[in-house]
């Protein structure tokens, strides 16, 4: 056989051997393409994101306003939420005043007030306000998108409606009645048409309104410039306000973490170089105990993520001018708590993992699919609601939860704690494993 | 502990990787001041039993003491008065000699001013003192070899465990760790050294234990070991086509075994060496073909296993 070919069946044949480059060459890109076909609704006859979401007060008795609840409902991106859930279970309608503080504790970043006064009393329009965090900007262009979409899918035909309304109100059914059919008759008269039907048309308060917002919707148009006159919104951001450099510290915490999870888990799977050399022996021939060394690779773990994460933002603060001073000291705690995190991370896969190559393989694959769904890469509220769920589960989520906490919201120490329990809590059950797996594995013989 | 009590006392040992025995009821006890060596081709069981005295695994059965203690428990105590030397060159190889020292001396609970001490005195000790500052990297395999040893010997263990210390080393350092080991034991150290290789056995051991498939095979002195072979001389000579017939013919007179392109006749009981060289006379073979010389551990490995040490 030509050598060229013996060479090259040489290569396939220990391909075949390394399940980790198999791994890396198959499983990995096959879960990441998927991951990513699910994020972006991949042949999907309903693309766009679902479930986000966004908070509703009704403030009017309008049946105008109502029908926008019910259009928001309908639209598949929102998952309306319209009522306060008190500690009690106890529920009531969801006020203004509710919103800041459950934006704050994330239930929603995104919020559509309807005033008593949906109808503007100075001129034809209508006013509606919105609460918004956007400490994402790809989430926050998206949902403003879709909630205005949705605003002027819908406002044309509701004004039209608000204007019968006020018609009816101020004339009374029968003079209304009476124009309606007059105006009717002399619009078919002059332009053509069914007279009947274009008076049902104005019934309905359909006055050709919707045809400006399909012209134009969320585009810089002269038609959608109309439509914007017509509908008044007031935005009030939640947070973020005086950040200076938004743009950085609202990725910061994602590139972050990846980071850290790639250092750490390198920094854990050293534990192999040292098995191969036979430093464990010496090691545990000394009064040291296994347990000894586990801890310090913790300690050590933990004490290089705090430095790494560190160095980050300051780099972050004199590059892009993301702002630590103020909220240093809690910086410090959640990057204490994520580094933890990520060692323990780093420690379960060197515990799972048979060989310092198998670690490798399994740490790339780990680290990848977890930044994915965890929200390094992407809004979590873009992804598949299942995936959103598992994404609660990862210490991804949770820190880069915590590093916009500080940054992006300013939080307190109190409205942190929840944050750093849930890093906690993921710390202490992956290093349960991991000390279970470590006293059953083989890799201090 | 008395002073005629075993400093290591093994009874009974048992230890399994899954089905495999690896030791199967070693019983053997090695006094203090003792240089003891275990003797054994790769796979005996050598390093299991080491690494049992160590502490490093649990027995699945038998007792070990180590100075009167069970070492199953992993006293601290018991790990003070014992220094691995493993098979590996178990140092970091991106730190400088005297960093590794320090890290292992401190692993020890050694500070100060007395680790500074220690470690002048093994750096001396293994003439590595010049180069304490150099990364572990930058040495020869002979000089890590040297470090390696040192950095079982800080906190001044009774007992040293080396197990294969010598592995791929120069003759030149090997003779040095030789020198330095045996001058450990002349000042009192308990040492006990696992290899394959039967010079070095002969050569530092006072006493050895000869291990295979998990078991001792046999134990005592240089002499009392070779006392137990049938044969006082063995006569060696090349296998070639020249030899050959001779060769065929020898078994009857004894055992022959070919190493490495030699052949060894070891004659039975009552057979005389003057008949031997009168079959070479009749062969035509000439007599500067054939070596006379006392049998080593080698021979005695070959009666008790059927093998020898380096298949």
């Amino acid at each position: 056989m030509n050598p060229i070919l013996v060479l090259v069946r040489k290569d396939f044949a220990l391909l075949l051997k390394d399940r980790v480059s198999i791994m890396l060459t198959f499983v990995v890109p096959f879960s990441l393409i998927y991951l990513f076909g699910q994020i972006f609704h991949v042949n999907s006859p309903d693309p766009g994101p679902s479930g986000i979401h966004v908070g509703v007060v009704n403030q009017s008795d309008n049946p105008a306003a109502a029908a926008l609840v019910d259009a928001l409902k309908a639209e598949k991106a929102f998952r309306v939420v319209t009522q306060y859930v008190a500690a009690d279970k106890s529920t009531r309608p969801l006020a203004e005043g509710d919103l800041r503080p459950l934006m704050r504790a994330d239930e929603f970043r995104f919020a559509l007030v309807i005033p008593k006064d949906i109808i503007r009393s100075d001129g034809i329009g209508i006013h509606l306000k919105t609460y918004s965090n956007p400490r994402n900007e790809i989430e926050a262009q998206t949902v403003n998108g879709l909630l205005q979409k949705t605003l002027f899918s819908n406002v044309p035909e509701l004004l039209g409606q608000s204007l019968e309304a006020r018609a009816r109100a101020a004339v009374g059914s029968e003079h209304l009645e009476r124009f309606n059919s007059a105006v009717a008759s002399a619009a078919a008269r002059e332009f053509g048409g069914d007279p009947n039907r274009i008076k049902a048309d104005m019934s309905a308060g359909n006055f050709g309104f919707r045809r400006i917002g399909e012209s134009g919707a969320g585009k810089a148009t002269p038609a959608s410039d109309a439509l914007s006159n017509i509908v008044k919104i007031d935005n009030v951001q939640v947070a973020g306000t005086d950040v200076k450099s938004p743009a950085a510290t609202m990725l910061v915490g994602g590139w972050a973490v990846q980071f850290l999870l790639f250092a750490l888990t390198a920094s854990a799977t050293a534990l192999f170089r040292e098995k191969e050399s036979g430093l464990f022996q010496r090691i545990l021939s000394a009064p040291v105990t296994r347990g000894d060394i586990l801890w310090s690779k913790f300690i050590y773990g933990t004490c290089l993520g705090l430095i790494q994460l560190t160095v980050l933002f300051m780099a972050g603060h004199v590059i892009y001018g993301i702002e630590i001073g103020r909220q240093f000291p809690y910086l410090i705690l959640v990057c204490v708590f994520a580094a933890a995190a990520c060692t323990s991370f780093g420690m379960l896969i060197a515990a799972v993992s048979p060989t310092r190559e198998s670690a490798s393989g399994l740490s790339t694959f780990a680290i990848l699919l977890m930044s994915a769904v965890g929200g390094a890469w992407f809004p979590v509220s873009f992804m598949p609601e299942f995936i959103q769920r598992i994404s609660r589960l990862t210490l991804v989520f949770w820190s880069m939860e915590g590093f916009s906490q500080v940054l992006w919201a300013h939080a307190t120490l109190i409205e942190l704690l929840p944050t750093l329990g849930w890093l906690t809590l993921i710390t202490v059950l992956i290093m349960s494993v991991s000390v279970w797996r470590f006293s059953r594995g083989r890799i201090f013989e | 502990m008395t002073a005629s009590s075993p400093l290591i006392s093994a009874k009974g040992v048992i230890k399994r990787f899954g089905p495999k025995t690896a030791l199967d009821g070693i019983s053997l006890d090695i006094a203090p001041g003792e240089f003891f060596g275990l003797l054994g081709p790769n796979g005996a069981g050598k390093s299991t039993f080491m690494s049992l005295v160590a502490g490093l695994r649990g027995l699945d059965g038998g007792t070990l003491t180590v100075a009167g203690e069970g070492v199953a428990a992993g006293s601290a105590s018991a790990r003070q008065s014992l220094g691995l030397v493993p098979q590996h060159i178990a140092l970091y190889p991106d730190l400088s000699a005297e960093l590794n020292l320090r890290i292992f001396g401190e692993l020890y609970g050694l500070r100060g001013s007395v680790l500074g001490e220690r470690l002048d005195r093994v750096l001396e000790a293994v003439q590595l003192a010049d180069r304490r500052k150099d990364l572990v990297k930058t040495f020869s395999g002979g000089m890590q070899r040297r470090l390696n040893l040192a950095a079982a010997l800080l906190h001044q263990p009774k007992i040293l465990l080396c197990d294969e210390p010598t592995v791929g080393v120069d003759p030149q350092s090997r003779n040095a760790i030789f020198d330095f080991l045996k001058k450990l034991n002349r000042d009192g150290m308990t040492v006990i050294y696992s290899t394959h290789y039967m010079e070095e056995a002969t050569r530092l051991c006072s006493r050895i234990g000869i291990i295979d498939h998990g078991k001792i095979l046999a134990l005592g002195s240089i002499d009392d070991l070779l006392a137990r072979l049938p044969f006082e001389e063995e006569i060696r000579f090349p296998a070639s086509a020249e030899t050959a017939s001779l060769a065929s013919e020898l078994p009857s007179f004894g055992d022959v075994a070919t190493v490495e392109g030699v052949h060894q006749f070891r004659p039975r009981p009552g057979y005389a060496l003057s008949a031997f060289y009168s079959l070479t006379e009749r062969h035509g073979l000439p007599p500067r073909l054939f070596t006379s010389q006392r049998p080593t551990l080698e021979a005695l490995f070959l009666q008790l296993t059927g093998r020898t040490l380096r298949e």
